[in-house]
């Protein structure tokens, strides 16, 4: 029996190719898409899984508010661990990490320095905790004595060309000498210490020994026994103010206690993060790597099953509507004695069939596309092929689809009445068309959805680059890791500042794009108690900080270099003015510190007001930030003239090898560093275009199909119609125009939901766009457009057709 | 007696009015039967053939099948009875153009459950008896019109039903095929096959023992 049905459904589907294209293909793409989506949240959702016992191991975070600062940290004081590891016995084992950024490395006999992103402190038990296994050297001692250090394999390869260097030595900074313990193997890509390549023994770190709670700089790692919960550590937590941090802080502010600590709105609250939630849920000010949010999780998910499901639609819409063609055979098997029942199965069995082989289509695009997809959404996903759980999962995915597209074709089909469907059964149709008709409609507002987001995400990526930042980006090359250059740095300036395409030159500790930089806390001279901390960015630059990037005075004046007095001289932003309480020009003169403790704090005088100016993603407020002329050795920013830049760089990069021979040149534009802050928004940009473009082009197939068939259908009418004197352009008129109604409302139905959407992530922005009416006008145009042009094709066919034949066929 | 209609009525409502299909129909078939339905289009011969073979129902009156009254079962109970004993011969043979001939002579079997060796026993049998074998792997639209309403006839007789019912059979046929036909059903009838057949043709309408002359659903 079940032979037969194969048999006939092969036959039928063959018979009917141009159907069975359609439906396939639109399947297969669909599925494509959900597979690949599936994928990436599979990936995302199992991010630092690997790790032994990753269900025991939490990261303890603090929130702490203390003289008007909040910071959201996920690095935490350096006795934290030791303090959780004693004072609990259900911490099995606490570990730190400390992020030393970027480090010059060079082999001992060698003059070149090689940067190295990557480089952290982390305790002697760091591996054993994550269960990491060393391929050369012993996981538990490796890291015990100061100046060891442990290589990813990676790491060992380029410096040494073999993973057999335990006992080498290496030098960092050109001072410090690390002899290497141990050769880890790279670690899992789909890890928070996925960038990570160099661990150097926490026991060279002394602040990390030191008893001070007010400074968080080290991740903190904790693994619970396996029967403790998570609940213990955090009643713990709560105690830590009052047993730890406030006997440290009133030595340096004595009568602080806690009621005086509350009383001005501060608070030092501590939490845990499982391990394995970091990826997705955790945005603290600083992490060890970028995370994710669940939130492009849910977005994704949703498109995915928003294609899975326009998918699904087609194939329900498609086969209804050819089913029609089959009602004859539908007729013939009821009086030769199937009952609804055989019916069912046998459309069912079809279904299956084109789901299955749809499926392996599907397999094949996202096996194809995975490449672009993985650039596109930032990952680095592997097929997996070889996972038994993988296949279960394909085989059971197209079996459930099997089902759910064929139930309603094998419904409908199956109650055919036998008589009237031998007899023609066109007038079974009706109930179907309303069916048909709604999901076409379902269809387009999807489709229409998908194209407002596409087009407000892009508008708002426009807007973010065209925005007034308050500093001119353009034509400004940052030559990163200046430090390299040590002493020579100023005649490195010099001499890049006498080029002849050159404009200028600055050197300074921090270029208006984001990057890891934390607030001290000034006080205004007059008001020094806790309460009234103006929380600050401090950046160190030199007089030539604001032409260089074209940044606006708005009262007062740039450093200058030949007074003395300037190098306590302070030139606040727009938004430091809130905090002071004054007009910008009120503001000039008042002087501010940070040293509050201290005997003979040192004062800055408040020079110049320069415009507010972005220095983090639009997503946030601009906060108070002060300049200072101070010597720093973080970037050179070089303005350059409007010519060459090649060769402009090549004069630098020239400069820099005289000035200092054997360091590397590392140099980037500050747009591109610019929008490299927008990587995420670019990246949902491009995942939204392309899943538009897929979602539309399903949606096309299906209308494709459906005027193909509604064409059929009505041949006779349209052969009538001719024979009666209607032109050829009335016919496809009045073909097209009842699709465009289908479309019209699909498109009323999405504008509202996608309006509210759309709104809801730009609240995302401190800075955004409004919508507009245009995008909608603009989208639904294209909807529209795109409708059209596939209906009329087969319009037009249809009524160009001859009509003798038509009416002779019928 | 292999079925009896009592006092069938059949009607539509059209416009407000009722429009009678059938009107106060009465006949007994014995098995053995070869019955000729004539009549004009539109006179209800079709309707009366389709009441018979319960592909369709009635509004009024009793049908007795095989002293089972049809009018009172239910229409699963229905569908089997025909299924059992009723087989269906069309006037556009109504062949599944996606199977072959010896799949089409299956198919019925398919439903009622033959097993697969039975099943080619029955067919080989069935190719062998209209002499087709030949054309058994042929698919419908490589047939004559003729040779396709002998394998309507071998698919409607393969499991062995009591009651063949023949919508205009040789309709769409010339008239040696036509010919042809109707010698199979008088053989048939001859052993034992009930046959009740409609038909325009008045040279057909003989081959039957009895011929019932319909006008406007009425028989006269």
């Amino acid at each position: 029996m079940f032979k037969n049905y194969l048999k006939i459904a092969f036959r039928s589907l063959k018979k009917q190719a141009f159907f069975t294209f359609l439906n396939t293909f639109g399947l297969a793409i669909g599925m494509a898409g959900g597979l690949l989506v599936a994928l990436y949240v599979y990936d995302e959702l199992t991010f630092d899984t690997m790790f032994t016992d990753a269900h025991r191991i939490y990261r303890v975070d603090a929130d702490i508010k203390f003289g008007g600062a909040e910071m959201h940290s996920a690095e935490n004081a350096p006795p934290m661990a030791a303090v959780l590891k004693n004072d609990l016995p259900e911490v099995e084992n606490a570990v730190r990490i400390r992020d030393v950024g970027s480090v010059l490395i060079k082999k001992s006999e060698s003059t070149d320095n090689t940067k190295e992103e990557k480089v952290a402190y982390a305790d002697a038990s760091f591996f054993d905790m994550f269960g990491l296994t060393l391929l050369e050297g012993d996981a538990k001692s490796a890291l015990e004595e100061p100046n060891t250090m442990v290589l990813s394999k990676a790491t060992a390869l380029k410096y040494f060309g073999t993973r057999k260097v335990v006992g080498e030595t290496l030098v960092l900074n050109n001072k410090e000498v690390y002899t290497v313990t141990g050769i880890v193997e790279d670690l899992p890509k789909k890890s928070f210490l996925r960038t990570h390549k160099i661990f150097l023994a926490m026991a060279g770190n002394e602040a990390s020994k030191e008893e001070i709670w007010g400074s968080l700089n080290y991740f903190t790692f904790i693994k619970l026994i396996p029967t403790a919960h998570e609940s213990t550590i955090k009643k713990h937590l709560e105690g830590i103010l009052d047993k730890y941090m406030l006997p440290w802080a009133q030595k340096y502010f004595p009568g602080m206690n806690k009621e005086s600590f509350l009383a001005s709105g501060n608070y030092v609250r501590y939490y845990t993060i499982p391990l394995t939630d970091i990826h997705l849920y955790s945005n603290r000010d600083t992490e060890l790597s970028a995370n994710s949010t669940i939130q492009n999780v849910y977005i994704l998910s949703f498109i995915g099953l928003f294609l899975i499901l326009l998918a699904t639609v087609n194939f329900m819409n498609l086969s209804t509507a050819y089913s029609l063609k089959r009602a004859k055979e539908v007729g013939i098997r009821k009086t030769l004695g199937s009952n609804r029942g055989h019916l069912m199965v046998q459309f069912l069995t079809e279904s299956g069939l084109v789901t299955f082989i749809a499926m392996l289509f599907a397999v094949a695009f996202a096996f194809f596309a995975l490449p672009f997809f993985n650039s596109m959404a930032g990952r680095e996903i592997i097929f997996p092929f070889t996972k038994p759980f993988f296949w279960i999962i394909l085989v059971a995915m197209s079996l459930i689809l099997g089902l759910l597209t064929g139930s309603y074709p094998a419904f409908f089909m199956s109650q055919f009445l036998p008589i009237k469907s031998l007899k023609g059964g066109s007038n079974t149709s009706e109930g179907g068309s309303k069916v048909r008709n709604t999901l076409v409609v379902f269809q387009f507002a999807i489709s229409v959805f998908l194209i407002v987001s596409t087009l407000v995400v892009f508008k708002q990526l426009k807007f973010i680059q065209a925005k007034d930042v308050g500093f001119s980006k353009d034509q400004v090359l940052v030559v990163k890791d200046a430090y390299a250059a040590g002493d020579k740095l100023q005649t490195f300036k010099q001499k890049v500042a006498n080029l002849g395409s050159v404009k200028s030159v600055a050197v300074s500790s921090f270029m208006p794009t984001p990057s890891a930089r934390g607030n001290s806390s000034f006080f205004e001279q007059g008001s020094m108690a806790q309460e009234h901390a103006i929380q600050m960015q401090k950046w160190k630059v030199d007089e030539d900080y604001l032409q260089t990037l074209n940044m606006k005075l708005i009262a007062g004046r740039n450093f200058n270099a030949a007074r003395i007095s300037d190098s306590t001289a302070v030139i606040v932003n727009e938004a430091t003015l809130a905090n002071l309480g004054v007009s910008a020009e009120q503001a000039l003169g008042k002087r501010i510190t940070e040293d509050v403790d201290s005997e003979n704090p040192v004062f800055y005088d408040v020079i110049g007001v320069v415009k507010n100016f972005h220095f983090k993603s639009l997503r946030e407020n601009i906060e108070p930030l002060g300049l200072f002329m101070q010597p720093s050795r973080g970037s050179v920013a070089v303005k350059l003239e409007a010519s060459n830049f090649t060769a402009t760089i090549g004069a630098i990069q020239n400069i820099w090898q005289k000035v200092a021979p054997g360091q590397p040149f590392n140099y980037a534009f500050l747009d591109d560093e610019f929008n490299r802050t927008y990587e995420a928004e670019q990246r949902l940009g491009k995942i939204f275009i392309t899943f538009t473009i897929l979602s539309i082009l399903i949606a096309c197939l299906g209308l494709f199909g459906l005027a193909a068939f509604n064409a059929e259908k009505r041949t006779k009418e349209i052969g009538v119609r001719k024979v009666l004197g209607a032109t050829v352009s009335q016919i496809s008129y009045r073909l097209t125009v009842d699709f465009l109604k289908l479309v019209m409302v699909g498109i009323l139905f999405s504008l509202p939901v996608a309006w509210f959407a759309m709104n809801r992530w730009l609240l995302d922005f401190s800075y955004r766009i409004n919508i507009g009416w245009q995008v909608f006008v603009l989208a639904a145009a294209i909807a529209l457009a795109v409708a059209i042009i596939t209906v009329s094709y087969q319009s037009i066919k249809a009524a160009l057709s001859n009509p003798v034949k038509s009416l002779k066929t019928e | 007696m292999l079925l009896e209609l009592k006092n069938i009525f059949k009607w539509v409502n059209s416009g407000g009015q009722r429009v009678f299909l059938l009107k106060d129909i009465n006949l007994k078939v014995d098995e053995g039967d070869f019955i000729s339905i004539m009549g004009p289009s539109g006179s209800g011969k079709s309707t009366l053939l389709n009441v018979m073979g319960m592909l369709d129902g009635f509004n009024e009156g009793e049908y007795n099948f095989l002293e089972q009254s049809v009018h009172t079962l239910k229409e699963k109970k229905r569908a089997t009875l025909y299924k059992e004993y009723i087989g269906f011969v069309f006037q556009s043979y109504h062949l599944l153009d996606e199977l072959t001939v010896q799949e089409n002579l299956e198919m019925p079997l398919l439903y009622k459950k033959f097993k697969g060796s039975e099943r080619k026993a029955m067919v080989a049998d069935m190719l062998d008896r209209f002499n087709i074998v030949g054309k058994k792997d042929l698919f419908p639209a490589q047939l004559s019109g003729g040779q396709q309403q002998l394998v309507g006839v071998a698919r409607a007789l393969i499991a062995n039903p009591k009651l063949i019912l023949a919508d205009e059979p040789t309709g769409n046929l010339n008239s040696n095929q036509s010919e042809e036909i109707m010698q199979l059903f008088q053989q048939l009838n001859k052993e034992g096959v009930t046959i009740i057949q409609v038909t325009h043709s008045e040279k057909n309408a003989q081959y039957g023992k009895r011929i019932i002359q319909l006008l406007d659903g009425r028989m006269v």
